[in-house]
């Protein structure tokens, strides 16, 4: 396989993640975070593996930083007999 | 002052004079503070005696103002009334008509005593049963009074906090009977908080006189929040006021925003965390790397011992030092030092007289070499008496 190829290769796996990590909530994408980073403290992760072990974790942390950057707050406000919305502020 | 001079009326004339006297020369609208005394329910209308315990007058809360109430006087309760006074022409008759009525002070606080101490007892109030707050709920309501400075207060702290967490906004009614409508909306609220996600319920009220908070002395209402099944955040009033409410919910927060607070995680404290997150996944490569490359150095070192020529370096090395023990331990150093190895014909070692006699033959061993030698003369050395 080509250098190219495996630069393709690469991207493409870490363009997947990043589209599963968009499906996380904060707390989701955190555990995920910690669960990496306490396999990738012991020392049983393979060499070859660690890379992409850390790039995967890098994915999970730019996704918690992103939803703490984000201004957008979601307030509904609800009818309180009929308990549905009467606005969307 | 002649009789002729005195005003006469008829009945109807002067009940109709002492009514329109009331009505210019009295205040349309006063405070009055009472106790209240046999209340009745008639037609809808809400009679009762407001007295001082010397004093009193009757008063009367028409049906359709009692609708409006959100509190309901009992026998005993003192109260303030906004009233005005009702004259009948017809019987002479004055009453106190009540506009609005609610406890006073000493009422609510014996209320809040009675309530506290039943559920106390019946450990429905205990701090063991508060369960812990969800840490970064994903859904949360808040129950308050819409439009309000508290709402506005509590969601300009949510956004800053935490602006991932979704807030549903639950009116809190504050007119006509509060506390059913509170116990209402909250059933329904309970019934659907799976649907909703939530995680967390905030029950909010700005400050304002403790009389304004009775309701959340409420019975009902207090074992429907101790037994709710998503944990229960007050921020009730000041920081002073405790209600019943306060004593059943998971946590009791001094104002709205405080609940807001303790409920919400603080983004720049979480932002850090995520910085100390990311330079542990830095230092996990860079610490393996080190920590691969120091194990690949040992075992270098590893081999390099095993190889066949450090074997036989190693066995000489040993070799020598047992050389060197063999010598320390051979007689050839007492030799040096004048003494003599003795030995007969036959070779053995002669270490005292028994075993020699005259005319024997015997070999003198010396550091340098040894001689031949005969015995001639045999000599005891007597036996030693100093002792």
């Amino acid at each position: 396989m080509s250098k190219r190829q495996v630069n393709k290769e690469h991207r493409d796996r870490i363009e997947v993640w990043r589209k599963d990590a968009e499906g996380l909530s904060y707390e989701e994408a955190m555990q995920a975070l910690d669960l990496l980073l306490a396999e990738l403290q012991n020392d049983n992760v393979p060499l070859a593996d660690l890379q992409q072990k850390v790039l995967h974790g890098e994915v999970y942390l730019r996704r918690c930083q992103n939803l703490l950057d984000s201004v957008e707050k979601s307030i509904i406000e609800l009818d309180p007999t009929t308990l549905n919305a009467t606005n969307n502020a | 002052m002649s009789v002729d001079r005195l005003p006469t009326y008829s009945v109807a004339e002067l009940n109709t004079a002492i009514g329109s006297l009331l009505e210019r020369g009295f205040a349309p609208r006063f405070l009055l503070e009472a106790t209240v005394s046999r209340p009745q329910l008639k037609k809808g209308h809400l009679w009762l005696t407001l007295t001082d315990g010397t004093t009193s007058i009757s008063g009367v809360v028409w049906a359709s103002k009692l609708a409006q109430l959100s509190y309901q006087p009992k026998d005993g309760d003192g109260v303030t009334v906004v009233g005005k006074l009702n004259f009948w022409a017809a019987r002479a008759s004055l009453t106190v008509q009540a506009l609005d009525i609610r406890p006073s002070l000493s009422t609510v606080l014996r209320d809040f005593e009675r309530v506290r101490q039943l559920l106390e007892q019946e450990g429905v109030i205990d701090p063991k049963r508060q369960r812990p707050l969800p840490s970064q709920p994903s859904s949360i309501a808040v129950l308050t009074s819409v439009p309000s400075s508290a709402l506005a207060d509590m969601l300009r702290t949510a956004a800053e906090r935490w602006p991932l967490t979704q807030l549903f906004v639950v009116p809190i009614p504050v007119q006509g009977s509060v506390a059913p409508m509170i116990i209402s909306t909250l059933e329904s609220l309970a019934e659907r908080s799976t649907e909703l996600g939530l995680q967390a319920l905030v029950l909010a009220r700005g400050g304002g006189s403790r009389e304004d908070l009775a309701v959340f002395d409420n019975e009902v209402l207090c074992r429907l929040l101790a037994h709710y099944p998503i944990p229960v955040v007050t921020g009730l009033g000041h920081e002073d006021d405790l209600t019943v409410a306060d004593l059943v919910a998971d946590h009791r927060s001094a104002t709205p925003t405080a609940a807001i607070v303790a409920l919400l995680p603080d983004r720049e404290a979480e932002r850090q965390g995520l910085v100390q997150r990311q330079s542990r996944l830095k230092d996990a490569l860079l610490g393996r790397i080190h920590r691969e490359r120091q194990r690949l150095q040992d075992q270098a070192v590893a081999l390099q011992q095993q190889s066949p020529l450090e074997k036989i370096r190693r066995l000489r090395q040993g070799l020598a030092q047992k050389h060197q023990l063999l010598k320390a331990l051979s007689p050839e150093r007492w030799l040096k030092r004048g003494l003599a190895l003795i030995s007969n014909e036959a070779g053995e070692s002669i270490s005292g007289l028994e075993s020699v006699k005259i005319g024997d033959q015997l070999n003198i061993r010396m550091s340098d070499g040894s001689l031949e030698a005969r015995v001639d003369q045999i000599q005891r050395s007597e036996p030693n008496t100093t002792s």
